[in-house]
């Protein structure tokens, strides 16, 4: 009996022993899985934005609000500005969200609906935390797959597949998990930045309240329970609501 | 593994089917490769067939079942992590992921050869007894 359970020990070691030696190999970088994700993703938001049918806004006070807003958050965090591809587009839902390649599409009816630029601020961190936690193309390969991904760079897919591709990124949440994630992260930016994160959970709450109204808000009415998001960002951001 | 004697001298019929005890794990490899329950459960199916057989197929059969029992436990890991990775938006391919399926692949590849060897032996008349599940099938296998 002794033996066996001296033999089992040795089995799980050795199991253990072999899986800790191959975890110790860098295998996304010998598949080069990273490197040709990003090129993928380069591909695709090129294809992705230039399939969207509304002109961007490239100046105006809206915008310049906009590029301070996000300047700040930049600056605050070491995040290079120019890599994200900031488009302000003239559509009254509430609505922000992030493309591959950083672009970042902000509608007006959300500026609108900020009474201030930190609540601007608080949703512009969410959707940078989607892009730096690499969000975007999880949620891609995840519902449309890679293989067909790659055959949209290569021309193989149809254009109803872009079409698919931007549904999902402009009108459905992501994981619920990964929402979290992008929450916190964004707490995070706007605590460097030294931007007021009670700002963003009272902007949480306050569209979780006006939810039914006429205006779609469908930043809100896609992602997980507002009011509960508000609550972890002020707990996180170690605030007090009023 | 090593060859040992067995306590008596079996026959051709009690030979095959004990063999026939391994072969079925090999067999349920081709049906349910993706599935990690399926070797189990053929091989289970076949060890309670034969639970009221002779000592010698018993034996065999008990060996054959608890050596897939723990390929189980560990395919079982590997295809709940795979289709997370596949489903899940909050779980990615990662070294650790890749390593533990190069991990339980090398294994199944060994217990694969090991089991048409014993396979091929037990057909053979020769008692073989595998590294910790001969000791182990000894315990719970009385004659």
């Amino acid at each position: 009996m002794k033996k066996s359970l001296f033999q089992a020990l040795l089995l799980i070691l050795i199991f253990a022993g072999i899986f800790y030696g191959l975890s110790q190999v860098n295998w996304m970088k010998l598949f080069r899985v990273e490197k040709v994700t990003d090129a993928l993703e380069k591909q695709l938001g090129d294809m992705v934005w230039s399939d969207m049918d509304k002109k961007s806004i490239e100046s105006g006070p809206e915008y310049k609000k906009l590029d301070s807003v996000l300047n700040a958050i930049c600056k605050g965090n070491g995040l290079n500005r120019d890599e994200i591809k900031l488009h302000l587009m003239e559509d009254a839902e509430v609505n922000a969200f992030a493309l591959p390649d950083h672009h970042m599409v902000v509608y007006t009816g959300l500026i609108k609906e900020a009474k201030s630029n930190d609540e601007i601020a608080g949703v512009l961190a969410h959707e940078i935390a989607h892009m730096e936690l690499k969000h975007v193309m999880k949620k891609l390969v995840k519902q449309i797959g890679y293989s067909i991904l790659i055959s949209i760079t290569t021309g193989d897919a149809g254009g109803e597949v872009i079409k698919e591709v931007l549904g999902i990124l402009t009108s459905s949440a992501y994981d619920r998990s990964l929402e979290k994630d992008a929450d916190l992260k964004a707490v995070e930016y706007l605590k460097n930045a030294k931007l007021d994160v009670k700002a963003f959970a009272d902007f949480l709450y306050r569209l979780g309240e006006e939810n039914e109204g006429a205006v779609p808000l469908t930043w809100i009415s896609t992602h997980p329970d507002p009011k509960e998001r508000a609550k972890y960002i002020l707990k996180e951001g170690q605030v007090t609501r009023d | 593994m090593k060859e040992q004697n067995f306590s008596y001298v079996p026959d051709e019929q009690e030979l095959e089917k004990a063999s026939n005890g391994y072969i079925m794990s090999l067999v349920a490899v081709v049906v349910g490769l993706p599935l990690p329950v399926i070797n189990l459960l053929a091989t289970f199916v076949f060890f309670l067939a034969n639970r009221r057989s002779t000592y010698f197929v018993r034996w065999h059969c008990t060996q054959a079942l608890l050596s897939q029992f723990s390929l189980f436990l560990v395919n079982t890991v590997g295809f709940w992590w795979t289709l997370s990775v596949l489903f899940r938006e909050d779980v990615e391919i990662s070294n650790p992921y890749i390593a533990y399926i190069a991990t339980v692949l090398c294994f199944n590849i060994g217990e694969l050869v090991l089991t048409i060897y014993t396979a091929i032996k037990t057909r053979k008349g020769e008692h073989i007894s595998w590294w910790f599940y001969g000791p182990l099938t000894n315990l719970i296998c009385k004659s």
